[in-house]
């Protein structure tokens, strides 16, 4: 199925969460500030109800998306308000993709854990957890998965300040 | 030979303390098994059969840091390995050397500025002998920086302190 097919059938089958869906396009050639965008076409989903609108897209037979391929997230900027967390599902048996957005505040970083409909999505969401600083209820492991255990800080975060000592051995 | 001529027998060689100790430390340059990124590829390639840094009596690289004389950090030392390269420093029994080879063990390398995770050089964490310059080192560079050691215990002695290498 192509992505407008997905979308239809994700809206026949009142997906939760499903927001809308946005796709590429070409800039504007009356607006200057207009740069369009390139990429792949994704689908809006709110992040609280990610994880049931991963379960439907797995459980449907029309669509599924057996494979998590990817669960990682984006801070796009210091003065963004949100998040982004960007989820790629796969399917083998109908050999389609899809790509999932979903925005998360910043101040309130805190989302339900996708582990429940994948279990791939464990070592993800730890990366993402301690990169971002979001916090994932219900993962069963949430231990840092690459940076010591008492690292301070989200590293991948646009405002980071790199620390100055890591167990008197001098960063700068 | 002054005195000691004709005071012993035949097939009797005489010596420093000095010159044989250093010959047989510089000779046996045992290092450890362990690479940290892209320059223990390189290393790999000075233990195997092309450039053979078994010619200098350094070959036998040791599952152990406690049979070991030679700590090659080779490769990109962060935090998280910092304190596990300190703690196979101490391990090591003396005398005992490190080789930083490759800009991230030297100075932190490409990392040096954006790398959080990064230690600025490993010599902030334990005594380096020498440096090797490179992004990887060729393998030659590595073997230099080998002869450059084997020089360094040359000119040691187990009175004096060591020498600065000029």
């Amino acid at each position: 199925m192509d992505f407008q097919a997905i979308h239809d059938r994700l809206r026949v089958l009142r997906a939760p969460g499903l927001l809308g869906s946005d796709e590429p396009r070409p800039a504007d050639p009356k607006d200057k500030h207009s740069k369009g965008r390139a990429g792949d076409p994704f689908l809006l989903v709110d992040a609280q109800k990610l994880v049931d609108f991963l379960v439907v897209c797995r459980d449907d037979a029309r669509l599924s998306f057996e494979i998590l391929a990817d669960l990682s997230a984006t801070d796009p900027s210091k003065d963004a308000a949100d998040l982004w967390i960007n989820v790629n599902l796969l399917s083998v048996r109908h050999k389609h993709r899809l790509a999932i957005k979903c925005t998360l505040a910043k101040q309130q970083a805190r989302m339900p854990s996708s582990v429940r409909a994948y279990r791939a999505a464990q070592w993800a969401e730890r990366e993402c957890g301690e990169m971002f600083g979001i916090e994932f209820t219900g993962h069963p492991d949430p231990r840092n998965i690459l940076l010591p255990d008492d690292w301070i800080g989200a590293p991948l975060r646009k405002d980071y300040e790199f620390p100055k000592e890591y167990h008197g051995i001098s960063c700068v | 030979m002054g005195i000691l001529e004709k005071q012993f027998e035949e097939n009797v060689l005489t010596t420093r303390v000095d010159w044989l100790i250093n010959w047989a430390r510089l000779s046996s340059i045992w290092p450890m098994t362990f690479g940290l990124a892209c320059c223990a590829i390189e290393m790999m390639a000075v233990g195997a059969a092309h450039h053979d840094i078994d010619r200098f009596g350094a070959g036998a690289f040791r599952a152990t840091p406690r049979q070991a004389d030679l700590m090659i950090v080779a490769g990109t030392v962060n935090f998280k390995m910092a304190e596990r390269i300190r703690r196979l420093y101490d391990q090591m029994p003396g005398p005992k050397y490190v080789i930083a080879m490759g800009a991230c063990a030297t100075g932190g390398g490409p990392y040096y500025k954006y790398g959080y995770t990064v230690v600025k050089g490993v010599d902030r964490v334990v005594p380096v002998d020498v440096y090797i310059a490179g992004c990887p080192p060729r393998p030659e560079a590595l073997l230099e920086g080998l002869m450059l050691l084997q020089e360094k215990i040359r000119r040691s002695s187990v009175v004096r302190r060591p020498a600065r290498l000029a």
